[in-house]
């Protein structure tokens, strides 16, 4: 038998409700993501930029692509960010703020340790690369756990296996493949997905996907 | 002139108060099962300066994974033994606290663990890594829950794996790796736990 009025102290429509709102914010948090995952693709074709130049043209001041492309992605990070505040239509609710508190301090942490390891050239050891695709996994993983989104559950995934590989296989070869794919094939699909998915998203259909 | 009744967005002043009430609450609620969860941090941080001491006195390439899996043991068993399961909270703010540390967990169990397996741990970067994820859920946690204690170690956890890639030396290594575990994970893990304490007696104070 059950008694469909009296739950917990709250009556069915109250406990609806508050999962109606609940399924709200989270579709508002994964539209947040979507808003900002020109930043994803933005990423990606630094790290890809860099890369190439790094591979094709070593030559061609090859050791100063990282220490250029870098800061050249923070600074088109944040014009972005302050274009895109300025703009009709920003909110953000209690999930954004979360998701964006794991952002701010993923990219506050992995500027920091880029930086040190590039400066006092440590940026060679292999455990040096794996920590970055594990730092950007636990954005990842965290963010997927606020806004239960499977997918980027599955994006997480595949940055902690990136790490683990790096490790695991141990070479030089196999660190460029895992990069290239980690960093530049994932990032930008990610961010192209993010962005297809935000304006779908809504009504809290989303958040059930 | 100033209207108390309809303000942002069509909400009275009684309902705005009412949310920030709430969300007061539930920052609140975070801080607590963070604090709960103390003991975990002392654990661990006992459990790593052992390791170091080990480390110190007789090197070997056993003493990482049996100090990693003594850690375990006693990480589950305490976590058996306990009434409620502090990882486990109602209400959102918790739960993303939970979520935090369990990623940060799985990350650095396979981080970790590679990496000895790789037998790449002797690199300063490996152990600077380790830090730099600590200290990414510390500062996470710390902007979830508005907490200057917890952003402050944080920056500890941060400073110590910057301080990692200045080591030239595994006398280095030696210092920063206690003092980060004893500040960053000891003495925060023993806070949490003193601020739990307080808040259960105030709680039993009230009921009685």
């Amino acid at each position: 038998m059950t008694n469909p009025e009296p739950d917990n102290g709250k009556s069915r429509d109250e406990l609806v409700q508050r999962l109606e709102l609940m399924e709200s914010m989270i579709a508002e948090g994964r539209r947040y993501t979507g808003r900002n995952s020109w930043i994803f693709v933005l990423w990606g074709v630094v790290d890809l930029v860099a890369m190439s130049w790094q591979h094709y043209s070593p030559h061609f001041g090859g050791r100063w692509a990282w220490p250029i492309c870098l800061p050249v992605g923070v600074v088109l990070t944040i014009a972005g960010k302050v274009l895109q505040r300025g703009g009709p239509g920003y909110r953000k609710n209690e999930e954004c703020s979360r998701v964006m508190s794991v952002w701010g301090m993923a990219g506050l942490g992995m500027g920091i340790y880029v930086a040190a390891g590039i400066l006092t050239r440590f940026d060679w050891q292999f455990s040096y690369m794996a920590a970055i695709p594990m730092m950007i996994g636990i954005a990842h993983g965290i963010s997927a756990a606020i806004l239960r989104w499977r997918m980027q559950g599955v994006v997480a995934a595949v940055y902690w296996a990136g790490g683990v590989a790096i490790l695991a296989f141990n070479s030089w070869r196999a660190t460029n493949v895992i990069w290239l794919i980690e960093m530049g094939a994932v990032m930008v699909v990610f961010g192209l997905y993010a962005m297809r998915v935000e304006p779908t998203c809504s009504g809290g259909k989303g958040a059930r996907a | 002139m100033t209207n108390p009744e309809a303000d942002n967005g069509g909400k009275t002043r009684d309902e705005l108060v009412q949310r920030l009430e709430l969300m007061e609450a539930m920052i609140a609620e975070g801080r607590r099962s963070t604090n709960r969860c103390g003991w975990i941090f002392v654990v661990w941080g006992v459990v790593d300066i052992a390791g170091m001491a080990w480390e110190w006195f007789r090197p070997s390439y056993w003493i990482w994974p049996t100090v990693l899996t003594v850690g375990f043991v006693l990480f589950f068993l305490i976590r058996a033994t306990q009434k409620q399961d502090p990882l486990r909270c109602a209400n959102s703010e918790g739960r993303t606290i939970g979520a935090i540390w369990s990623m940060m967990g799985l990350a650095a169990v396979l981080y970790v663990g590679t990496g000895i397996f790789r037998h790449l741990a002797w690199q300063y970067s490996f152990i600077a890594g380790i830090f730099m994820l600590i200290g990414l859920a510390h500062a996470i946690s710390a902007m979830v829950l508005r907490w200057r204690v917890q952003g402050l170690v944080a920056a500890l956890w941060w400073a110590g794996g910057i301080a990692m890639f200045f080591a030239h030396g595994d006398k280095q290594i030696f210092v920063v790796f206690p003092l980060e575990m004893f500040f960053g994970m000891v003495l925060f893990g023993l806070y949490g736990m003193m601020l739990d304490r307080r808040d259960r007696s105030g709680l039993k104070g009230a009921r009685a």
